[in-house]
């Protein structure tokens, strides 16, 4: 389906911005967007006029479209409908949320559509392919897709997901710290202990590894999905709806429009303090205060050191994990060579000065914390599609990050490959029947820290059937629990006694199924199709508007010297000339849009020019009337 | 494409169906002969490392074997049977690394997988070494006096201790007397030493008892006496030893020696009917009616069963008013 060099990208798909990078002559390098940005803000919306927008665009119609706007989709993506998190989002997010079919995962209403979010999530890795495709001048179909180290089993398949939604083989789902401990790492001959400290715009995850021989061996990861920079601006939000409720005693939450523009605004104070002590919050006419009365302003100060008390919990917070994973290590904060300061939030003093104080030592940080993970995303799919390993070349071996496990009599559970286990790896158990003539076992699961099994994530339900009649005990089944690369699960089973392998039946509990994932592909080869006719009109506009452009150009002297001999005046040429200008342009790069626009101007001046050219009594020439199309 | 799901896998190029493998047949020699050995070997093994090589060293080798078989070194190959051998073996090595790099698991694991000749080699280090600190503990006892004398102590005290298990008294009781007499600040030598004493005595007393009995029925009652009066020097706490003295004393016409002794007897054992039939008797030969009365009341009210008693009192009793 793809040849061997074709290029191969590396995506960071963040839940505020994402980026994508390729290894080009020897270098990770971030692709430019097509309007030249280095990040693509991971925002969906669906505009008034029922187009579909992504990235800047659709950001910057978030403010009069808070409903059809949405953003910060992976923190719901392989989220179970019902979750404390998903409630969560449901209370603060201005675009509505309902229950998949199955009543287990989440779905976004968009205009009349309900979307599942690696759907959502797909339209902005289509965005960044087709960038990349637009930057190498042919077509793009591998990628290594990051995820948070955090992440469970649900949430990766669903990344996976999306990566095949919007047409990519995902050569690898990567961890976020180990994508950005490559790119700092690359071209380098390190010997040391590394902790990655990322905290992002949804997430927090801290790993550590040791670097040696160009191997990057995880030892332990932590972190947390439901902590990043949407937490901190939350905190500003509340604060400033809380002071502002106290004294108009209305809630600027409560309106859409309004909580956009608060959004934005700590978004934006939250940044500025980063390298200022104070940032000024103007939103004037913020909340319609009813009629016949004057809207109503915010006008206030925040200051860094508030900043700082507002969100010290939060701090708190990413430290205490980072303390439990490195005890996970075996590895004491002195032990560690170099901290890298990965994600935007980094950026905020607090966080550095937290860092320094828990490591003793001043945390390291790329020129783009925010870029990195896309590089070393690029630097993975690099070496997992070279076709001879050299030299240079580099191995992760990664970890998984959540316990994996049954559950067993009792409600318990019981772990059968253990977090920070390096991966791929399977760990094999037996089952025996508990009921004479038993056909069948039931299997539940999970992943997840605690001796409970209801507090922690199910996986699914793993049903053996068709198993031979025989007295209780005197079957015994083995049970094969294999973790990938992609830190993604997969199990199997035999009878031991036969040998037969058992047929499995997974009921997925969270994400697409399998038949739902189809159909989704199936529309979508629909849409490609369409595309594919689309290209053909541009085509066919192509052919028509040369022959038309050729035909004016042949006609142009004759229509200047008539003009010139009535003495009216070169105006129509001028503009006949700028007309021909765009018409060029737009047949040499197959711009449908503007060759649509431009058809009609085309053959009016056409007749104008075929006219002139005839004789000199033809009206004043009214050839080029419009804007610049396109 | 290793790791992908199998839903991925048919989209790549199936080199199970071609059977062609993008791997050296130097390289698949190697790979199936270290998975057809895996079964058998250690971790020090499937490292490449000796035994007993230190974490540093594990850890170098795990890092070598995960650049040859870490399934992503071989992307983009197609490797066909090779990629399960190729994911085992990778997991057998992480396995090794798990236990190896561990300095705690990997000295447990090393005892455990000590080979044959080292454990002979162990097993003698550990004799001689033993021998050595002997003889080291006593070129010091042989400096230094006090040394010495604590050595001893503790010597005598692990003898004793012994004959104390095995029902010696007489042997603990030298032994562990003569530690208490060492070190008179040693609780434990000077507790066992009376404890031990006290066995003894008891041990002896009743040897000397059995030896008056077989004297006495061999008309001996000299040495009857005699033996008698050692067994209650032996176990003073003891009346009977009292009673049969008095008794043989009394048979050899010796009254005012058999009363002492009847005495004493009563007094060890006042609530022992007896002893008080002993001094009944004793001053009964004495003449000493009244007093003989009184004790041969006080045995009946101890024990009316004695008939002997009862006869003899009743005899007192008509000749006192008589």
């Amino acid at each position: 389906m793809s040849d061997l060099d074709e290029p191969v990208i590396g995506i960071d798909l963040g839940t505020t911005n994402s980026a994508v990078a390729a290894v080009l002559d020897g270098a990770p390098r971030i692709i430019p967007s097509r309007t030249g940005q280095a990040l693509t803000p991971s925002v969906v919306a669906l505009a008034r006029n029922g187009k579909q927008l992504v990235g800047h665009i659709a950001k910057r119609q978030a403010l009069t479209n808070p409903e059809g706007t949405v953003f910060a989709a992976k923190r719901l993506i392989g989220r179970r409908w019902g979750s404390r998190e998903v409630e969560d989002a449901r209370s603060v997010l201005p675009y509505s949320l309902v229950a998949g079919p199955q009543g287990q995962d989440v779905r976004v209403r968009l205009g009349d559509r309900t979307l599942s979010v690696p759907e959502i999530s797909a339209l902005v890795l289509a965005e960044l392919r087709a960038d990349a495709e637009v930057f190498f001048g042919r077509s793009v179909s591998r990628a290594v897709i990051t995820v948070p180290a955090y992440f469970n089993d649900g949430q990766r398949q669903a990344t996976k997901d999306a990566g095949r939604i919007a047409g990519l083989e995902v050569l690898r789902i990567l961890n976020e710290p180990t994508s950005a401990a490559l790119a700092h790492g690359y071209g380098k001959t390190l010997e040391k202990r590394v902790v990655v400290f990322d905290l992002g715009g949804g997430t927090f995850d801290v790993s550590v590894l040791d670097v040696a021989k160009g191997v990057y061996d995880v030892v332990a990861v932590g972190g947390d999905t439901y902590l990043g920079g949407e937490d901190f601006d939350r905190r500003v939000i509340d604060f400033l709806s809380e002071a502002f409720a106290a004294e108009h005693g209305l809630d600027p939450r409560a309106e859409p429009m309004a909580l956009q523009r608060l959004r934005d605004a700590a978004e934006a104070a939250r940044c500025a303090l980063s390298s200022v002590n104070e940032a000024a919050i103007h939103l004037p006419f913020l909340v319609n205060a009813g009629a016949g009365r004057p809207a109503l302003h915010l006008e206030t100060i925040l200051t860094r050191s508030k900043l700082e008390e507002l969100t010290r919990d939060l701090v708190d917070r990413c430290l205490e994990t980072t303390a439990r994973t490195l005890r996970d290590a075996n590895v004491k904060p002195a032990q560690v060579d170099e901290v890298l300061l990965v994600g935007g939030m980094t950026r905020m003093p607090r966080v550095g000065a937290a860092v320094r104080a828990f490591f003793g030592r001043e945390g390291s940080r790329g020129v783009h914390p925010e870029e990195v993970v896309a590089l070393g995303a690029a630097v993975q799919a690099s070496a997992l599609t070279s076709p001879r390993p050299t030299e240079r070349e580099l191995l992760l071996l990664d970890v998984t990050p959540h316990n994996l496990g049954i559950m067993v009599v009792g409600g318990w559970f019981q772990t059968i490959i253990p977090r920070n286990t390096t991966v791929p790896t399977s760990q094999t158990h037996v089952f025996t029947t508990s009921r004479d003539d038993q056909a069948s076992v039931r299997i539940a699961v999970l992943q997840g820290g605690s001796d409970k099994a209801s507090e922690n994530e199910p996986l699914g339900e793993f049903v053996l059937k068709g198993i031979r009649k025989a007295a209780r005990g005197a079957v015994e089944v083995e049970v094969t629990f294999e973790i990938s690369a992609d830190g993604i699960v997969a199990v199997s089973a035999r009878d031991l006694a036969s040998g037969q392998r058992q047929s499995i039946q997974v009921t997925a509990t969270s994400g697409l199924g399998e038949e739902e994932l189809r159909q989704i592909l199936d529309e979508r080869a629909g849409d490609l199709l369409a595309a594919r006719q689309a290209s053909a009109e541009v085509e066919r506009r192509r052919s028509a508007s040369g022959v038309t452009a050729a035909e004016i150009e042949q006609l142009l002297p004759a229509m200047a010297l008539k003009l010139e001999r009535a003495g009216i005046g070169d105006d129509a040429v001028v503009q006949a000339r700028a007309l021909l200008g765009r018409a060029r342009s737009a047949i040499e790069v197959g711009d449908g849009a503007a060759l649509a626009s431009l058809e009609e101007r085309l053959e009016r001046t056409l007749q104008l020019a075929r006219g002139l050219a005839g004789s000199i009594d033809g009206g004043d020439g009214g050839g080029g009337d419009g804007r610049g199309g396109g | 494409m290793p790791g992908a799901p199998p839903t991925q896998r048919s989209s790549v190029s199936s080199p199970q169906a071609t059977g062609e493998v993008d791997l050296t047949a130097e390289e698949q020699r190697t790979l199936r002969e270290l998975d057809a050995r895996l079964p058998g070997l250690t971790h020090w093994d499937v490292l490449g490392i000796s035994w007993n090589a230190p974490v540093d060293a594990a850890r170098a080798a795990y890092l070598d074997r995960a650049r040859e078989l870490h399934p992503d070194r071989h992307a983009g190959r197609r490797l066909g049977p090779f990629l399960p051998i190729l994911e085992r073996l990778f997991r057998a090595a992480t396995a090794a690394r798990e236990v190896l790099c561990d300095e705690g698991r990997r000295a447990t694991y090393a005892r455990e997988t000590a080979p044959p000749d080292e454990l002979s080699r162990a097993e003698s280090v550990r004799r001689s070494e033993a021998a050595r600190s002997a003889e080291r503990r006593a070129r010091l006892a042989r400096a230094t006096p006090l040394v010495a004398r604590a050595t001893r102590v503790q010597e005598l005290l692990r003898r004793g201790k012994e004959a104390m298990a095995e029902g010696r008294f007489g042997q603990a009781s030298a032994d562990l007397l003569t530690a208490a007499g060492l070190d008179p600040h040693h609780a434990e030598a000077g507790a066992l030493a009376s404890e031990a004493k006290r066995r003894a005595g008891g041990e002896r007393a009743r040897d000397r008892h059995q030896e008056g009995l077989r004297a006495e029925a061999a008309g001996q009652g000299a040495a009857a006496l005699e033996l008698y009066r050692e067994a209650l020097a032996a176990d003073p706490a003891n009346p009977r030893h009292a009673i049969a003295a008095a008794r043989a004393a009394l048979g050899l016409g010796q009254h005012a020696e058999a009363t002492e002794l009847a005495r004493a007897a009563v007094a060890q054992a006042p609530g022992f009917a007896r002893a008080h039939e002993a001094l009944g008797e004793a001053l009964t030969a004495e003449g000493r009616t009244k007093e003989a009365l009184r004790a041969l009341e006080r045995a009946l009210e101890l024990d009316p069963a004695l008939k002997g008693v009862r006869a003899l009192a009743r005899k007192l009793r008509w000749s006192f008013l008589g």
